[in-house]
């Protein structure tokens, strides 16, 4: 017996593994079921009857996310019956609901809306008073939970359930009082909570870090990888890009990495990319420069010095790109490879595992930097806490490529304090704490999100980065910046 | 064939002329200046800025931002308006209101009146009536003065109060609210009873 499945949906053919639904069927072969409760990284519930399909033999319709696909079955989608029991089931499902769109931040991306626009178009019938319940609730460090917006659609309850596995949510009281709220005493606490306002259809989850700050409509979204750790999601990157300023990440599907999740700690990778917590130009002791200067004073530097005289410290945070670019551009300059020192945080635990996607090792190119460094023949020197080798080699030009995601580097501060006691140190990055202003040279670069380039998970993938317009038009990148030290060096010789 | 002479203007006589038309015209003005100074007839003419012209109440001049009965900014910053705002005039930044029954209310409202083209989509927006075009007309003034409109400007008008008065509260109807909502208002959003959506 075969373990693949023909089924035709709107008389269109499509073969899918035994045991899949319709509605995986239907998404496979391009038809939109319109649905609440389904969600494909969670159980079935069947609880919302959305989904509704013509089953030909089957005397009632059918919720298409519960019913396995059969040999032979023929599902009809687009049937006046289907689209009449779509508008009534939508009608169900916003009597009590209070329609407060204009100050609900999940308007311009809710299922609702959507649907209604899509299936519903109907005048209500629905003669009286809308039931009330509680508001605005705080249910945690990061949700505000509104019961009355919710629909019942128990994604959150099923996700507290099996991918957390931390169960605070339930549904209590029967019928039209029927509300999500989380068990006595208990408050949605882990890493995973923003998925939650992810995946709530309506919004009776929203998240306290992105809500009131800006309407969805204005945001455009740049298909990129999360810099927050080795595990390295794929996520998008929300902008408003008349204003260049970020707002927040969310998970973009991708079966080989993060599934359809990821962690609150990899939501906050876009604070780092706003104006106010960032250099603007470089700074050469103190005093801004441009950055051609800037490159000018770390050619005039390097001139001359033997290749043992200069160190490259390198942090696992930028892109293989980056990593060729620098390290080619100073064997050319120099004849031969520097010395190459790694930089990890002391207090990283870089083996740590939640068991779900986030990884002690905060940096999300790990495994391409070793790669990169393996191809050039080099051998490191890990700099965990002691600093001792750096200041061994007696550099007298120190370039460092500094960690963009600085929250990831808790000890960031005392490792620039010991830095800034070298001879002379080039610091790519950011910093913007008082021990940085003792380096000789910071030269701010662009981050993730205004960069092109891969970064190699922990188990080997390589996935791509998008740019997105620089926040700073001046700041390049680091392999622009070594490219401008090859040129520079070739045409003073 | 037929044909048009155009090379004569068959108007052109002496009483089309310069002379002619003239007298007429003063005539005219000699005739509407003798009624009124006799009060035979009334005159169209109003001594602005001394007094001044009443439009009707539905003329679109300068916003106002109209308030809850209990005064506050009855404006939810839901950037409907702003959004719709074709000359992009209109500046919001939420914030979490201290009432829970609000939820939700603009920390800053600021509109560039320089930019603004005066449409009154902003008006047909808003849907809880927050932000309206008021009988302000007059908004001339020097280069040094603010030509952004503040939240508390829109709110306290001299000119909008003298004229609107009480009116510049906001009746629209206010939903009851559930107890654990911690609010001395009512909630926001419309009484539904049936009626679309």
């Amino acid at each position: 017996m075969s373990n693949q499945v023909t089924l035709s949906i709107n008389n269109q053919p499509v073969t899918v593994p035994a045991g899949s639904t319709i509605i995986e069927a239907a998404q496979k072969a391009g038809v939109s079921v319109p649905h609440f409760c389904w969600h494909p990284g969670l159980s079935i519930a069947g609880v919302c009857r959305f989904c509704m399909v013509k089953v030909e033999g089957m005397p009632k319709l059918q919720i298409a996310c519960n019913t396995p696909a059969t040999e032979g079955m023929k599902v009809d989608t687009l049937s006046d019956e289907v689209k009449e029991t779509h508008k009534w089931a939508l009608e169900f499902h916003l009597i009590n609901h209070p329609l407060d769109c204009p100050i609900c931040d999940q308007a311009g991306e809710c299922e609702l809306q959507n649907y209604y626009m899509k299936v519903g178009k109907y005048q209500a019938q629905m003669e009286d008073q809308k039931v009330l319940k509680p508001k605005a609730l705080d249910v945690g460090d990061t949700l505000v939970l509104d019961t009355e917006r919710c629909i019942l659609c128990s994604r959150c309850v099923r996700f507290e359930d099996e991918v957390t596995k931390t169960s605070t949510l339930g549904i209590f009281n029967r019928g039209d009082q029927a509300t999500i709220g989380t068990y006595p005493e208990r408050k949605i606490k882990h890493n995973y909570s923003y998925n939650l306002a992810d995946i709530c259809p309506v919004g009776a989850f929203t998240a306290k870090d992105f809500r009131f700050k800006c309407r969805v409509w204005f945001l455009k979204e740049t298909k990129t990888v999360c810099p927050g750790c080795s595990t390295g999601c794929s996520v998008n990157l929300f902008q408003n890009s008349s204003q260049r300023e970020y707002y927040r990440l969310k998970p973009r599907h991708n079966a080989e990495v993060n599934g359809h999740w990821m962690c609150d700690t990899g939501r906050t990778m876009y604070e780092h990319l706003n104006a106010s917590s960032r250099l603007a130009s470089p700074q050469l002791e103190g005093q801004s420069i441009s950055s051609a200067a800037a490159m000018q004073a770390v050619t005039d530097a390097a001139k001359g010095l033997a290749a043992d005289k200069v160190a490259l410290v390198l942090t696992a945070q930028f892109t293989n790109e980056e990593y060729v670019a620098s390290l080619s551009a100073l064997k050319s300059v120099l004849k031969s490879a520097p010395k190459v020192f790694i930089w990890r945080d002391e207090s990283e635990k870089s083996d740590d595992f939640d068991g779900i996607l986030f990884r002690g090792d905060r940096n999300p190119n790990t495994r391409g930097m070793m790669d990169v460094l393996k191809e050039h023949g080099i051998t490191a020197t890990v700099l965990k806490g002691d600093y001792a080798p750096l200041a061994a080699a007696a550099p007298e030009l120190t370039l460092i490529l500094a960690p963009e995601v600085e929250s990831a580097y808790p000890n960031l501060a005392k490792a620039v304090g010991r830095f800034s006691e070298l001879k002379k140190t080039v610091y790519f990055g950011n910093a913007l704490t008082d021990s940085a202003k003792k380096l000789w040279l910071r030269i701010p670069v662009k981050t993730f999100a205004e960069k092109s380039g891969t970064f190699v998970n922990f188990n080997g993938v390589a996935q791509k980065l998008k740019a997105n317009p620089a926040v700073f038009a001046n700041v390049k990148g680091v392999d622009e910046y070594f490219g401008d030290l090859s040129r520079l060096a070739q045409s003073a010789v | 064939m037929a044909y048009v002479n155009v090379s004569r203007d068959p108007e052109r006589n002496w009483k089309n002329g310069y002379l002619a038309t003239s007298m007429l015209g003063l005539g005219t003005t000699l005739v509407t200046f003798t009624k009124q100074v006799f009060g035979l007839e009334e005159s169209n003419t109003v001594q602005w800025p001394e007094v001044e012209y009443q439009y009707s109440d539905r003329f679109k001049g300068a916003h106002f931002l109209t308030k809850r009965p209990d005064g506050r900014v009855r404006c939810t910053a839901c950037f409907l308006c702003a959004t719709n705002c074709p000359a992009q005039c209109i500046t919001i930044v939420a914030g979490e209101s201290p009432d829970k029954g609000v939820e939700k209310y603009p920390v800053r409202f600021e509109i560039d009146i320089l930019r603004c083209v005066f449409c009154g989509y902003c008006e047909e927006a808003c849907p809880v009536d927050a932000i309206r075009l008021g009988p302000e007309y007059s908004m001339a003034g020097l280069a040094e003065r603010k030509w952004v409109y503040t939240k508390d400007y829109l709110l306290e008008r001299d000119a909008v109060k003298r004229k609107v008065g009480e009116k510049q509260v906001s009746k629209k109807d206010e939903n009851v609210k559930h107890d654990s909502v911690d609010s001395a208002l009512p909630n926001i959003h419309l009484t539904h009873t049936g009626g679309g959506h």
